[in-house]
């Protein structure tokens, strides 16, 4: 691997990849501010940055999504336009996403052969036999190991990720860009990946590594780029690094206390079950590590952790809407079987993460967007809607909420994005609720509507409702929450104050994989 | 490392064989339904099984065969067509008139090339304007039985020489030469699916559109042959309906998008795309064509036949959605 200080002559040499001062503005918002970046030939080069650092906006100007991005990208020192997918698959770039493009009929060498099958009579045939030792052939090099007979849809993640791996090598693909390729990852599977990645480096095709795992990126990479707000902050070789300096780079925090970066469990301080209003005893999802928590009325609790660590799932478990094993207990009443329904009844109520999917009836009005869940209870009698109560309520509502335009009758789709979460914030404050869930509530909204909602939530929480808030903004987190646990690959940790946290330590904390943290604490 | 991983592909190995088997299972459960059926209609049912009947049974399923085979590669593509009923009454109409006042033969091409014109329509609908499959075809069903209607002024066309009901009511040997027709069109849509690279890029658009796409796959091309292939099945389809009633009617064949759809699906081949074959389709068309024969045959009221279907089709697709359901659950 050539070193970080070699001379220019010799860097411009192994360049596989160089884009130079790349800008790219969505409407009149710069996402990118003239980002240099290169990668070297055989290199793993991790790509960091928090959400909305611009790093996935980089990912998607390198795989030619963005046709409008300007500057300069060079493969080999040869300058290339990468304005379509096409041009960038030309140039033997291939992404593998989180999300696979695969099809789940098809086996694994027809996935690899995808769209460029061989063909006879002028490809009007397809011999499958051809087909299947042909992408064996391409593969056989890599020595993958991946079952080429099976059909995707019997694979699980780690093996639809070696299909995705394997589809690009067959393309000849010189430059990998992976996107948390561990994300879903067990321990073992990750390990292997990792092995074949150094492989593939040493055959010399180059890794762009996008992942929030600093520990990860510690052991598998050899440069590192950190991106903040747009611009890169720093780029340097992996071992020059530790991860507290990673966090601190990406936080963009000065004063990190390394020394205060104590192991989660070591802080765990519980607060008296007895006046709690929602428990949660050995509470498991899909089987992984059972979860306790607590909850007190008018407490908001913060779980941080990484995409892909379970907090979506314990929330909607919460809501009876997935399947759990456990006790929960409201009030200090044991739920036996628990539904989304009796959850409501109960006083649960959620502000799910994707307002237009799950959120949000899109083509309703705002009025009848927020007296849904009411309905079910004040709002609503012997099945008939009080509709002057409604209305009463609703036009209290949008003006509390600040919510913009001012006309209860406007169809929710039509909103921005900052009042479309207005109106899930208000119809959940209309369920008046013991219990709030709050999934991601200020993702993409803008500063005004975020402070709008963070101060709904306190007001909620002075009401003497409890918060639990999934976030994964830290500065959120920090700000709102007065404890904080954080989840890891399903595991929930202890429930710490606040005070125990800043920017830096919390963000080592949910950036650590789990058998680390394990380690640390014996 | 490569233990962990030999015991990983091993229980995929063990997952896998697991998911064959049950799937050959509900195939082979089809089957052992269809053959039960027959067996106990030859015991309990008389005249079932004679000649006669059995020539019957295969000279009237083989129509909505062909037609089926042309919903099955929409039906893989992911969509439908719920113009092929209206396909076939133009396409019958069309060819009784020329074939009365022109020739046989361009009475039969210009039969098979409308109902390609009107599946290319569809495929233009939905790929290039995109639409969604149901709308685009049931407005192109309106549409092409406005227009029949209006060309015809709703009178059937007469005049078809009986020469012509050979394709519709002839054999060979013991076999209905609508049967034999029905053979043809499955065995080639059997080869078309297995061996040329469009039934291939037809399971690729009906698995993962996205994945086709990415990997540079024209769907829209894809999507347009495909509809067009079916406007063909059905115009050929309405051919053979010609050659068993010699009339040209207008009003005929409505029946045959839902006929089609369900002789498929009750075939096991699920509506979401990416999967299916002839050989269910084919089960499927004779599961149901055994039922409504026995029904005839024991004198039940018609009225019981549509009722009927109706509980076959809940039941084939409810046991296996209802298994699915559950998976996913878990």
């Amino acid at each position: 691997m050539t070193e970080v200080g070699s001379s220019t002559d010799l860097r411009r040499e192994n360049h596989l990849l160089e884009l130079r001062n790349i800008h790219k503005s969505f409407s009149s918002v710069e996402v990118l501010k003239g980002v240099d970046f290169d990668l070297r030939q055989g290199e793993i080069h991790a790509l960091i940055g928090h959400n909305g650092a611009g790093k996935s906006t980089l990912i998607k100007v390198v795989s030619g999504l963005y046709p409008d991005y300007s500057g300069s990208i060079a493969i080999n020192s040869k300058s290339v336009d990468l304005r379509t997918p096409h041009a960038a698959a030309d140039n033997q770039i291939a992404v593998i996403y989180q999300d696979f493009a695969l099809v789940p009929e098809f086996t694994v060498a027809e996935n690899i052969a995808l769209g460029r099958e061989p063909g006879r009579l002028g490809g009007f045939l397809l011999p499958h036999g051809d087909l299947r030792r042909r992408s064996e052939r391409e593969i056989a090099e890599f020595e993958l190991d991946v079952p080429l007979d099976t059909p995707v849809r019997h694979l699980g993640v780690a093996g639809k990720q070696m299909t995705e791996i394997a589809k690009a090598l067959a393309r000849r693909a010189r430059v990998l860009i992976m996107d948390e390729p561990t994300a879903r990852l067990a321990p073992h599977e990750r390990t292997r990946l990792f092995e074949i990645m150094r492989r593939l480096a040493a055959s010399g095709v180059g890794i762009i590594y996008v992942s929030h795992f600093l520990d990860e990126i510690k052991e598998v990479t050899d440069r590192v780029t950190v991106l903040r707000d747009g611009a890169v902050v720093a780029s340097a070789a992996t071992e020059s690094m530790d991860i507290e300096d990673m966090a601190r780079l990406l936080t963009g925090d000065e004063k990190t206390m390394v020394s205060a970066a104590r192991p989660v469990a070591d802080k765990c301080q519980e607060r008296s079950i007895g006046k709690a209003i929602l428990e949660l005893i050995d509470f498991s999802v899909h089987g992984r590590p059972p979860a306790n928590l607590a909850l007190a009325p008018g407490e908001i609790v913060g779980v941080a952790g990484l995409v892909g660590s379970g907090r979506t799932s314990l929330a909607r478990a919460i809501l009876g809407d997935i399947a759990a094993s456990g006790t929960l207990r409201i009030d200090g009443e044991a739920i036996g079987k628990i539904t989304p329904g009796r959850a409501a009844r109960y006083g649960i109520a959620m502000v799910p993460e994707d307002r237009k999917l799950t959120g949000l009836a899109l083509q309703a009005s705002i009025a009848s967007n927020m007296e849904l869940t009411a309905l079910g209870t004040y709002l609503g009698y012997w099945g008939l809607v009080r509709r002057d109560l409604a209305c009463h309520v609703i036009e209290d509502a949008i003006d509390r909420f600040r919510i913009l335009p001012k006309d209860p009758g406007r169809p929710v789709g039509h909103l921005s994005g900052g009042n479309a979460q207005k109106v899930l914030m208000a119809r959940a404050a209309l369920a008046k609720p013991k219990v709030l869930l709050l999934d991601q509530p200020t993702a993409g909204v803008d500063i005004g509507a975020k402070s709008e909602t963070h101060r709904q939530i306190r007001a909620l929480a002075e009401t003497g409702t409890a918060v639990l808030l999934i976030s994964d903004d830290l500065d959120e987190l920090l700000s709102l929450s007065d404890r904080i646990a954080v989840m890891t690959e399903g595991a929930l940790g202890a429930v710490v104050d606040t005070t125990n946290f800043n920017r830096s330590t919390l963000l080592a904390a949910i950036s650590q994989n789990v058998e680390k943290c394990r380690a640390r604490a014996d | 490392m490569t233990a962990v991983l030999n015991g990983n592909s091993d229980l995929a190995r063990r997952r896998r064989i697991g998911i064959t088997r049950l799937v050959r299972h509900s195939q082979f459960a089809l089957l052992a339904i269809l053959v039960l059926a027959f067996v106990l209609a030859s015991l309990l049912v008389p005249y079932f099984l004679t000649w006669g009947n059995l020539s019957n049974l295969l000279q009237r399923n083989s129509i909505i065969g062909i037609v089926s085979c042309g919903m099955l590669l929409m039906i893989i593509l992911g969509g439908f067509d719920l113009s092929v009923g209206a396909v076939g009454a133009m396409s019958s109409v069309a060819a009784a008139a020329l074939v009365a006042g022109v020739s046989i033969p361009l009475g039969i091409v210009a039969a098979l090339a409308l109902g390609l014109a009107v599946g290319l329509l569809n495929g233009f609908c939905i790929a290039k304007v995109g639409i969604t499959p149901f709308v685009a075809t049931l407005g192109v069903e309106v549409l092409v039985t406005g227009l029949l209607f209006i060309a015809t002024s709703a009178e059937p066309i007469y005049g078809v020489p009986e020469s012509f009901t050979t394709i519709g009511l002839g054999k060979i040997a013991f076999l209905p030469i609508p049967t034999l027709i029905f053979a043809a069109i499955a065995l080639a849509t059997w080869a078309l699916l297995r061996f040329t690279t469009f039934g291939h890029y037809v399971f690729m658009v009906g698995g993962n559109k996205d994945a086709a796409r990415l990997a540079g796959v024209n769907v829209d091309r894809v999507t347009l042959v495909t509809y067009g292939l079916g406007g063909l099945y059905a115009g050929l389809a309405g051919v053979v309906l010609l050659g068993t009633t010699g009339i040209g009617q207008p009003a005929s064949a409505t029946d045959w998008p839902l006929s089609a759809i369900a002789a498929v699906v009750v075939g096991g081949v699920p509506l979401s795309g990416g999967v299916g074959s002839v050989g269910r389709v084919v089960l499927g068309t004779f599961l149901l064509g055994i039922i409504a024969n026995i029904l005839n045959l024991t004198g039940i009221s018609p009225y019981w036949q549509p009722a009927i279907t109706g509980v076959v089709i809940l039941v084939a697709v409810g046991v296996d959605s209802y298994q699915r359901k559950r998976a996913g659950r878990d």
